[in-house]
């Protein structure tokens, strides 16, 4: 996942809480390992080394490229799973090197989902192209996960995954769980928020970002400039019914740039955002 | 004054034997929660505290109230 | 790219599509809640005791601010207003009697068999308080306060402040803590000299001028987490007053030393008016040291919660008392709760605890028949119901009956009083609407 995991639940024995992590480290290694670009044999590697070739993929791997089709369209292009190949020219370490317009425009012609042809279980893409599952992965674990303890009927839980998180039920024992969302700088809390049912996920990073002559650019890109997303926000929060709706919701507001808290009011949802 | 001190005694004995006493950090589940605090409802306390002061000889225990009236 | 797009709501868009992903609906709604810095207490209080006398009406609020790192600065106000009687200490006779009222502006009646009751007790009292809460490192607490309260005839003034250090990865806390109160009374028409009769409607002229008292208490505390299910506590409290501590509206019937009557007044009653009877203003030490051990458990069982708790009280005007109180919360359905309480009290009577003064004997020095320094038992019987609103917040209502009655010592029973039910016992019933939020 990339970043730490842990799960904090209302048990009555420390050996109950262990068998619970072990569940939900289960799920999350599961999907790892299948959607990993970077697991050799993974559903993912599978169709990046396919050379332009159609791949058959199982209903699990479908169910994820159809619900990236439909951001895809929801976000009028913005959120496109090939644009991953940008970070062969593009990386936010904090340094000061922007790649040029030229590389921008070759990396370019390997963008864009409306190249792929994906008629389900069956998907072609031109050769040179790729697909990144890591803007919907993490969430998606988290959700799964969740959905794993209440099926096993766990007590209530909180699913934490580097900062994108699920309640399975409401707490019992005390009113809410007790979130805090990182501020402007790491490891202060800026906010507490007291999570009772739901989800949150949370977009951007304090972390990632290249400057420039004064100017921040976040690691945020706009697939279809290549460039990052001008004006976007330090970090957004979202709260939903599942952490996969939050996460999408967050990471097209910051696809949205400026107007990220325009696009928050209209979905009707808790948010909360920095720039 | 003789029964003052056997009852404190007794208390300081109570309090000698907790040192090994308690629970481990993880296992404040159920101490956390609101109705098990001491003191659950700090109104309703200093309500009761007020009525039985004033209607009366004895007061506090607990800790002390805010502040004394014109009725005792 | 450089067309501004409306926001278009896709919340349903992206619900539906997330719902064909996790292959399920989701079970949750959503509750994520910024916790508001600020924290009210509220309630509105009913106090009304039968036979008209005495009834509160009082409203109560604390209002808590939390900052960073568990400091809090809490304010609270009361307001209370009294209506009602209150028994003035003299005892029933079998004819009519007439008392000069406090300010020494009227008087008043009471017909023959009656409790003689004092209805010049109306008041309204404001009451403030304020407390910081400091942590000092990891392991220690620190309270700072300060109250202050007014009504028609006193004033107070107090700080207190405590120390609580937690020890054994928290679950043993000692404390310690100090409260200084400063009293100013302003008795209506002057605090009357001690032992002195009740004299004639505007005659003034046993009346001093204001009093004061002060008040030290300490309390010495340990909390000990027992079980995962059980935390007691014990308390050790001192607390030692000093100054005016006599009733100034209270008298005592002055008797004969064999039939037990009040003896009628010398001379005629004044066309203004004036007492009917011989009384006399009651009179107080001026110190009193009380000691007492509190102790109290919580113990959790099977979703319920026990509250048990027992005071011993006892001090040197020889009252000693014993509380046990018993709460018993009971979970029900969408966090809401019921809890019956019981509460049982008993007293011992004060060393200058006297029915009526015997003509026939030497002035005592202390003397009081005030009911509340009798030898009494009280019950209070009650049930709170509690539920959280709509908005998530927590309301609750009670209802209670609290019963007093007493015996006078038999020793103190003269003649004909003997006949009489001489202790005014007490009902009362307690309503109160809490909501915090």
């Amino acid at each position: 996942m990339g970043s730490p995991c842990e799960l904090v639940c209302e048990c009555v024995k420390r050996g109950d809480a262990s068998e619970l992590s072990q569940l939900a480290a289960e799920e999350a290694w599961r999907i790892e390992d299948k959607f990993s670009r970077y697991t050799g044999g993974s559903a993912v590697a599978r169709i990046n080394e396919a050379n332009g070739e159609a791949i058959t993929v199982d209903d699990e791997t479908a169910d994820l490229l159809d619900f990236a089709a439909t951001l895809f369209e929801l976000s009028d292009a913005r959120f496109d799973i090939t644009s991953g190949v940008l970070r062969h020219i593009w990386s936010f370490d904090g340094g000061t090197k922007i790649p040029r317009q030229a590389d921008i425009e070759t990396v370019r012609q390997n963008i864009g989902w409306s190249r792929v042809a994906w008629h389900r279980p069956e998907l072609q893409m031109p050769k040179g192209m790729e697909i990144d599952l890591g803007g919907i992965g993490k969430e998606y674990a988290v959700d799964r996960a969740a959905k794993r303890l209440r099926e096993e009927g766990a007590p209530p839980c909180l699913v934490n995954f580097g900062g994108d998180l699920a309640t399975t039920a409401a707490p019992r024992v005390r009113r809410s769980w007790r979130v805090g969302i990182e501020g402007k700088t790491p490891d202060a809390p800026e906010r507490r928020i007291d999570l009772r049912q739901g989800a949150l996920a949370t977009s951007g990073d304090a972390r990632r970002f290249l400057e420039k002559d004064g100017v921040r650019y976040s690691h945020i890109l706009d697939p279809r400039t290549g460039w990052p997303v001008p004006d976007a926000p330090r970090s957004i929060t979202v709260a939903a019914e599942s952490c996969t709706q939050a996460g999408m919701i967050s990471t097209l507001a910051m696809l949205k740039g400026a107007e990220a808290e325009g696009f928050l009011e209209a979905q009707n949802v808790r948010w909360w955002c920095y720039r | 004054m003789t029964r003052t001190i056997g009852f404190l005694a007794a208390a300081l004995l109570l309090c000698g034997g907790c040192s090994s006493m308690g629970v481990e950090p993880w296992d404040r589940d159920i101490l956390a929660m609101e109705e098990m605090q001491l003191t659950t409802d700090e109104l309703e306390a200093a309500t009761d505290d007020h009525i039985y002061f004033s209607k009366e000889a004895s007061s506090g225990g607990r800790g002390f109230g805010g502040g004394g009236c014109g009725c005792n | 790219m450089s067309r501004t797009e409306g926001n278009k709501p896709i919340s349903a868009a992206l619900a539906a599509a997330t719902c064909s992903l996790l292959g399920s609906a989701i079970p949750t709604q959503v509750d994520a809640q910024e916790p508001s810095d600020w924290d009210f207490n509220t309630s509105i209080l009913y106090y009304g005791e039968d036979n008209d006398r005495v009834e509160d009406f009082s409203v109560k609020a604390i209002a808590r601010r939390m900052f960073v790192d568990d400091r809090s600065l809490s304010l609270g106000m009361t307001v209370d207003v009294l209506t009602g009687a209150t028994p003035n200490g003299a005892i029933k006779q079998d004819v009519v009697q007439t008392f000069t009222r406090p300010s020494g502006n009227g008087f008043y009646s009471v017909g023959p068999g009656e409790l003689p009751l004092d209805d010049t007790f109306k008041d309204t009292r404001v009451a403030l308080t304020a407390n910081w809460q400091q942590p000092v490192g990891d392991t220690s607490l620190v309270n700072i306060g300060g109250s202050v309260s007014s009504e028609y005839d006193y004033t107070h003034l107090g700080i207190n402040a405590k120390v609580a250090r937690d020890f054994n990865q928290r679950n043993t806390t000692v404390s310690a803590g100090l409260a200084y109160s400063m009293d100013d009374l302003d008795p209506v028409g002057g605090a009357p000299m001690p032992l002195t009769p009740m004299l004639d409607v505007g005659d003034t002229s046993n009346r001093m001028g204001d009093q004061d008292k002060d008040v030290l208490d300490v309390v010495l505390g340990v909390t000990q987490v027992v079980s995962r299910t059980l935390v007691v506590q014990a308390n050790y409290s001192y607390s030692y007053s000093d100054g005016y501590l006599t009733d100034p509206y209270k008298v005592l019937s002055l008797v004969d030393g064999v039939t037990g009557d009040t003896l009628l007044r010398t001379g005629g009653i004044p066309v203004e008016g004036g007492p009917s009877h011989q009384f006399l203003f009651e009179s107080r030490p001026d110190e009193r040291t009380k000691h007492s051990l509190y102790t109290q458990a919580k113990y959790y069982v099977d979703g319920k919660v026990l509250d048990i708790s027992y005071r011993f009280m006892t001090d040197d005007w020889e009252i000693d008392s014993h509380t046990v109180d018993l709460r018993y919360r009971w979970p029900l359905a969408g966090d809401s709760y019921i809890e019956p309480h019981l509460r049982f009290y008993t007293q011992s009577e004060a060393e200058f605890y006297l029915l009526s003064i015997d003509n026939s004997q030497p002035l005592p020095r202390y003397a009081s028949n005030d009911y509340r320094l009798g030898d009494f038992d009280g019950i209070t019987a009650g049930l709170k119901y509690g539920w959280r609103t709509g908005a998530g917040n927590d309301m609750s209502v009670r209802v209670e009956w609290y019963q007093q009655s007493g015996t006078v010592p038999g020793s103190q029973i003269i003649g004909n009083q003997a006949n009489r039910d001489n202790y005014p016992d007490l009902n009362a019933l307690i309503v109160q609407f809490g909501y915090r939020f």
